[in-house]
This record gives C-alpha cells, structure tokens and sequence, in this order.
C-alpha cells in the first residue's frame, strides 16, 4: 500500500511539472498580458513601461524558473491587477465553489442511486424507461440553458427564489439544481449498468434463494459492490464541479473560483490563472487518490492486486 | 464563448414575454428608502481608480472620488469641481485654485499637498497605473499654497485637461501614505458624492457623503444608497431587471432592447456613446504580403458592404454610419472632409478585378464585440469574392491580434477613452503605433502636429487633411457609432450620457 501510495505521489508531482509549464507557456503566448494589464487604449509606450514594470520583458524560461521557484516556497504568484497574493483570492472564493460542488454532487447523488438502482431492478420497463429519458435529457441541456431556464420561471415569473448573488442559502438553491442535473446522467448510467451486472451475480441469487428481502438485496448487499465504480466517477465529477462551474458561477452571479478564473482570464491576470490550474489539477489528483484509497478500503481484492 | 453568448440572447426574449404579462413587483429597496440596486457586469479587484480602469471601474471612481473639473456631458466644456480656476501659466504649466473647505470621507479637508502628492504619485511609472497615458504626460506637480496647486508637463500637451478632468481622482495624501496603494483599493476614501461602505463578495455599498460640498459640477445625491451588484451574465442581468432585483442594468444588446419594450415596469434606452466601430485594414502588409497592401482592393472592401443595412437592423437605437474614422461630436472630425463609399457590390468586383484578384482572395477576420454584425460584414465580403475566416474572441486577444499584425482584417470599436477630441481616435490610431495599419508618414505627420499646436482653427484643418488622405487611401472601412442599451424601472429619472458613465447623483425617483 505504501509503494502504491509513494508512486502515486511521484506520479501526481510530474503531472503537476507538467500542467504547470503547459499553463504557464499558453497563458503567455495567447495573448499580450501586458495588453491585459493595460487595456485596450494602451499605448505602445504605456505597455512598454507595464512590460517592464512587471518583468514582462524578461525572456520566458527565466520568468518560468523564476515562477517555479515561487512556488517551491508556497508562492504562487501576486495577482497583476489586485496586486494580492493569488492564493488569497482564490482561498477567498473557495468556500463559495466548494460548497456549491458539495450541493450539486449531494443532489446528483440523491437522484442517481435510488433512480440508478430502481433501472437496474426493474430493467426495460417503464420505471427504466424514464429514468433513462430523465438521464438524456439531464445531459442533453447545456447548463446554461438550464440555468437561465430555471431563472425564467422561479427567478422572474414565480419568484421563488432569488437569481444571483451568494447572500444567502437560498442562493445556492438553482445554481446547485442547474451543476447537479449535469452531473447526475453519468453516475446514474454507472449505477445502473453495475447494478444489472452485480444482480445477476451467483451470490445474489443465493441471497435471493435464502430469502433475504429485496429492499436489503439491492441496498446492502448488491449497491455496496456496483457503488465502486461511481466512487472514481464522483471524485472526477466534483473535481470537474470544482474547476468547471465557470459557466454556472458566471450566470448566479455567485463570487467563486470559477468565475474569479474566467475574469483572470479575460484580463490577462496570469498569476491568478496559473495559480487556479494548479489548485485545480492537484484537487483533482488528491480526489482521484482519495478515491482510489476508498475503493482499496470497500473492495479488498483491489488491495491485494496492487501490492 | 460566442456560441454560448448568442445561444443565451434566446432566454430573456423568453423572460421578457412571460414578464411581459405580469406585473413585476419593485425592487426590494427602491423610492421609499431613498436606494437604487443597480447590476453591473465587471468585477474588480480593487477600488482605486488609477489600478481599476475599466469602463465600471472609471464609473465608480468618478461617484467615489471628483476630479480637479468636470467635463459636462452635455456641453463638453469644462466646470468647475474641486479646482475653482485654472489658467494655462505657459505652455506646459496650468495653475489650479482649489476650492476652499472641501473635505474627504473621512473629515479630513482637501489642501493642494493632496493634489500634489496624488499627482506625482502616480506620474511615476513604478507605481503601476493601468492607463500610462492619463499620467505619463506629468512631470510633477507643485504646491504653491494651501489652495494652489501648478501640474508642470513634460511636453506641451493640448490634451492635459481631458485627462485631468477624466482620469486622474484625487486621493487623501495621509490616508493613502498610511494604508498603501493595496488597502487603499479596498477601502478608498474619496471626495465625492458618495463613501464606500462595503466592497467584496460581488457587492459594493455606497452611501452619500453627508457632506459633500455645493457649488461644484456634481450634485449633491438625492439617492443616498447606490447598492453596485457585479452581475456577470448579461441574461441574468436582464431577468434581476425585469423580476425587480435590480433597478438599473446596461450593455443590454440592441435586439433585447427592443423586447424589453413590451416589460411595463421598464424604460429602455439605446442611447448615443462616443464610441466607433470600424474595419480596420492591414494596408502596410504587416501580415506578410496581401491583396489589402493595394488600394483598389481596400476600395472594393469599402464599397462591398452595406453599412446602413447593418446600422438599420443590428446596431438599431441612436446608431449611425460614419464616414470619418472618428466620432462626429469630436472636436476635428470633419465628416465632410471623408471620400464617402456608397454601397456597390458590382463596383467592388471591378475594382477587385482591376488588382488582379477576379476570383478573390481569402482573409483573417478578427472581432469580438457581436458576432452577428461581424458575420454579416463576412457575408457581404463574401458576396464579392473574399473569403474572410472570422476569428471571434475576446476583447484584449482580438485586440492583441490586430496589433501584433496577426490578422489582416478587424471588425473592433474604439471608445477613445470618452475624449470629444479627434486626438484620441484618428490621433491614437493612425500614429504609427500597433494600433496603426497604415503606417502612412504623411498621415502621421499630420496627427503629431495637430496634437502638438493649440491654435484650434489649424488643428481642425490637420485633421481634416489627415480624413481626407485616410479615406482616399481607405485604411478603414469607418462603420458606425456603438449605441450603448439600458433599462431601468420606469419610475427612475434617469439619463444616459454621451461618455458611456452613468451619474447615479444625478438620477432620482420620481
């Protein structure tokens, strides 16, 4: 387990080199950041004082071993435009991000395991029928769509609930429905094909046989071992939530990372973009391990196979 | 992003219909405590107008802090604000009289040491303002006495009191000594109408300054809570506005516009700005060797698309075509002085076929303001033989792409930073710099004299030489003025102005 452990580490540090210098050479050559600094209006003069100011002259491999270096000392870098440390901002509107993911992904649970188990049980009828049309359609609508969707008739015409900002728990309450349905298809697919596959197994037969009652058959004895695979897909889905509520962020209105992201990127603010993909990429790497950990914890033979 | 965007414009005529039959309750403040909720689309990251300049950024500073004059929006003239007087000492010194027992949110008074330090803080380029322009013209300024204040340039400069008037706020020197530049962006203390309460978390709260002086250009507030919502999604912004979260949104598209009509809570608006759009063309050949480096092919592009089809039904409002490459209001944009192009597909294929390219030529287009007028100035290319590959991004890449010389052609808008001066659009864009594809030495000439003289008469006859030369040679293909779309709850008064800023110490509830 420890070697398993060790070279997963080795493995998530090249990955994060890798990322690093990726989003460090593109944020760069994409566009003038100085032109970012400065604004369109920007004379040539005025972004030679700014490229100068901000050591933007420098030659790129001295300014990436410069940057690596920052981070080496837990520095990621000081936002162009705020002149704040980046993390700050970004630990700032983690909490907002955060928990808008944990609602999503509670709430995309919450449909996908009971709809997801309820396919697998009574396979090909109606019951599967629709929750299979409910998964389609979760993933065929864009979530902005749906997020203005839901604006237009609780926001505007019912006014049930409020449309942007993050003042309140009742803010969070379209932004998680519009990141959660989009979340839910794949982990209900995932529920139910593997809930097909374990309720044919031998040792549910022999459950079957000795007459334990279906409700406990599907939920303790067949979801524990189709839930494996869901556990790998929901720790990329909340890392996916965490880095790709851009959309949804932009459209509540709610003060996250993700939106902090799409505003650092569209004024050129590369400290602070560089800084997300890499949070962003090392939440993904631990949640991926997590997940792995957890699997290893549920499913002994995972264990032994990877000594 | 685009596709995203446009995808999104379907929504709010949806909202608007469904609006359109229900009666929209107010706003949870409004008239009776004497608040306005009004939604923006940026966020910033700091309050300090020289760091935070973008267009809501120079809003906000302009209700937090005054500038030394004020420019009247109406007029374009200068007034008095925090200076009572000011007269040019020589060529390159002007000299302020302040206004006596001004004081800052604070309760400190505003003394010519504020000024001075504000000033020369700035003017030095290690201190990073975003807009080197408003201040890099400074070569210090000086006390004289409590209430007098000289700002000595470095060169003459005719356009000094634009910038004083519009970009450079005036900061309480021992505050802002004894927080630093970066607190200071988060809790700024100003002489303006209004003080900030809070900021953070998407939310800015401001209150009037209780005692904000008379006299000045700016009125004392009659609304003495302006609450600043940063609402990023324009369809969002536009369902808060129609549902009554919000009282006041802008940059509401032009086709919205025209729905929102039928809300009877709302006033809508597509008013006037100072803003141009234009198609700019790569004559010096900055990307390599191409058919636009010709004349009668910048010509054929010229005649090949129809502006006042495109003002008529996607620019809608107050637009209108220009022929000048700069904004009828400017001071020297002598629209008669333009060689006008009228609308001539057929003409266009002669010409192009003079230049040797009868079966066309294929081009880069960059855009990135609205992707529907940029497909149609591609369509009408396109009816005349050139392919024209639309490249839509966002402002400062697109931008970036025309300056670096990446793309031969771009659909762009410039705002010549609200000056009513032809200085800052002919001036800033065909002077040499990356803004210029022309590179046209005459022209050049033409734009550094007329911004170096002061008689006005003669800056007028430079610049309408400079139009003359620009479109005879057809560097530009000049579109249209930009219309800028509000709405607002119909008890409001409120009215937009040529510069693209809302004065929320102007508006009232009726």
């Amino acid at each position: 387990m420890l070697t398993y452990l060790l070279r997963r580490a080795t493995m998530a540090m090249v990955v994060m080199v890798i990322v690093s210098v990726i989003c460090f050479i593109l944020s760069n050559v994409a566009s003038d950041p100085a032109m970012g600094i400065a604004g369109a209006q920007a004379t040539d003069e005025d972004l030679a004082v700014i490229r100068e100011a901000y050591g933007l002259d420098r030659p790129l491999p001295v300014r990436y071993v410069e940057y690596v270096g920052g981070l080496l000392q837990g520095d990621f870098g000081t936002s162009y435009l705020s002149k704040r440390p980046a993390l700050d901002m970004i630990w700032e509107r983690l909490p907002v991000t955060a928990l808008l993911a944990a609602l999503s992904m509670a709430l995309a649970l919450a449909i996908a395991v009971p709809l997801g188990c309820a396919a697998a049980v009574w396979p090909n009828t109606i019951i599967d029928r629709l929750a299979q049309l409910m998964a389609v359609t979760g993933q065929a609508i864009p979530n902005f769509w749906a997020g203005l969707l839901l604006i237009v008739v609780f926001g505007v015409q019912l006014r049930w609930l409020p449309i942007s900002g993050s003042a309140t728990w009742a803010h969070f309450v379209l932004p998680s429905i519009t990141l959660g349905t989009f979340a839910m298809p794949p982990l209900m697919r995932l529920i139910r094909a593997g809930m097909i596959e374990v309720l044919a197994a031998d040792y549910i037969r022999t459950a079957r046989a000795m007459g334990i009652r279906p409700f406990q058959l599907t939920f303790k004895y067949a979801l524990k071992n189709a839930v494996l695979p869901v556990i790998s897909l929901a720790a990329v889905q909340l890392g996916f939530m965490l880095g790709g509520s851009i959309v949804v962020e932009s459209i509540f209105a709610l003060n996250g990372v993700g939106y902090l992201a799409w505003q650092s990127m569209s004024r050129s603010d590369m400290p602070v973009i560089q800084a997300i993909v890499l949070l962003i990429s090392m939440i993904y790497i631990v949640l991926t391990l997590l997940a792995d950990l957890l699997n290893g914890v549920m499913d002994p033979r995972l264990r032994t196979s990877r000594k | 992003m685009m596709e995203f965007r446009n995808l999104t414009r379907i929504l709010p005529l949806c909202a608007t219909l469904l609006a359109g039959t229900a009666l929209a309750a107010p706003a949870f403040a409004g008239p009776e405590d004497q608040s306005i909720t009004i939604g923006m689309g940026e966020d910033f990251p700091t309050l300090d107008g020289y760091i935070n300049t973008a267009r809501d950024g120079v809003v906000i500073t302009m209700h937090i802090n005054d500038m030394l004059i004020y420019r009247n929006p109406k007029t374009f003239e200068y007034e008095p604000l925090l200076a009572t007087a000011w007269e040019r000492i020589d060529d390159k010194t002007i000299e302020f009289k302040l206004r006596e027992g001004v004081t800052f949110h604070d309760g400190s008074p505003l003394t010519a040491e504020d000024v001075a330090f504000t000033y020369n803080y700035w003017a030095d380029p290690a201190n990073g303002a975003r807009v080197q322009a408003s201040v890099s013209w400074i070569d210090r300024a000086e006390v004289v006495d409590e209430y007098t204040v000289r700002v000595i340039s470095k060169t003459a400069a005719p356009a000094a009191l634009e910038f004083v008037a519009g970009s450079l706020p005036i900061y309480p020197s021992d505050y802002f000594e004894s927080v630093g530049a970066e607190a200071f962006g988060q809790k700024p203390i100003g002489a303006g109408p209004y003080k900030v309460e809070s900021f953070g978390d998407g939310l800015v709260k401001l209150v009037a300054h209780e005692s904000y002086y008379e006299g000045g250009a700016k009125r004392t507030p009659s609304i003495t809570t302006v609450n600043w919502r940063i609402i990023p999604d324009t369809a969002t912004r536009i369902a808060e506005v129609i549902g009554g979260g919000v009282d006041w949104v802008w940059n509401v598209p032009s086709d919205q516009v025209e729905q929102l009509k039928v809300v009877p809570t709302l006033d809508v608006a597509l008013a006037s700005t100072l803003r141009i759009a234009m198609v700019t063309l790569d004559a010096a050949g900055r990307t390599g060797d191409n058919p636009l480096t010709d004349v009668r092919v910048r010509q054929a592009v010229n005649h090949a698309i129809d502006r006042e089809t495109i003002v008529a039904n996607l620019v809608g409002g107050d637009g209108e075509v220009i022929n000048a490459p700069c904004h009828p209001v400017q001071f020297g944009c002598e629209q008669s002085a333009a060689v006008v192009y009228d609308y001539n597909p057929e003409k266009a294929k002669e010409l192009l076929a003079e230049a040797g390219h009868a079966d066309g030529f294929s081009v880069k287009i960059g855009s990135y303001r609205d992707r529907a007028r940029a497909e149609a100035v591609q369509s009408y290319l396109a009816a005349v033989g050139i392919t024209a590959e639309l490249e839509m991004l966002q402002a400062s890449p697109s931008f970036s792409g025309w300056r670096e010389g990446k793309v031969g052609m771009w659909y762009g808008d410039w705002g010549s930073q609200s000056l009513a001066d032809s200085s800052a659009s002919i001036g800033s864009m065909f002077d040499g710099s990356s803004n210029d594809g022309a590179r046209d030495e005459t022209v050049i000439a033409l734009v550094k004299e007329a911004a170096a003289v002061s008689d006005p008469e003669e800056r007028k006859a430079k610049y309408a030489e400079a139009i003359k030369i620009i479109t005879e040679q057809a560097y530009w293909v000049p579109m249209h003025t930009i219309v800028m779309g509000y709405a607002y709850t119909n008890t409001l008064n409120f009215e937009p102005t040529l510069d693209e800023l809302p004065r929320f110490y102007d508006a009232s509830w009726q």
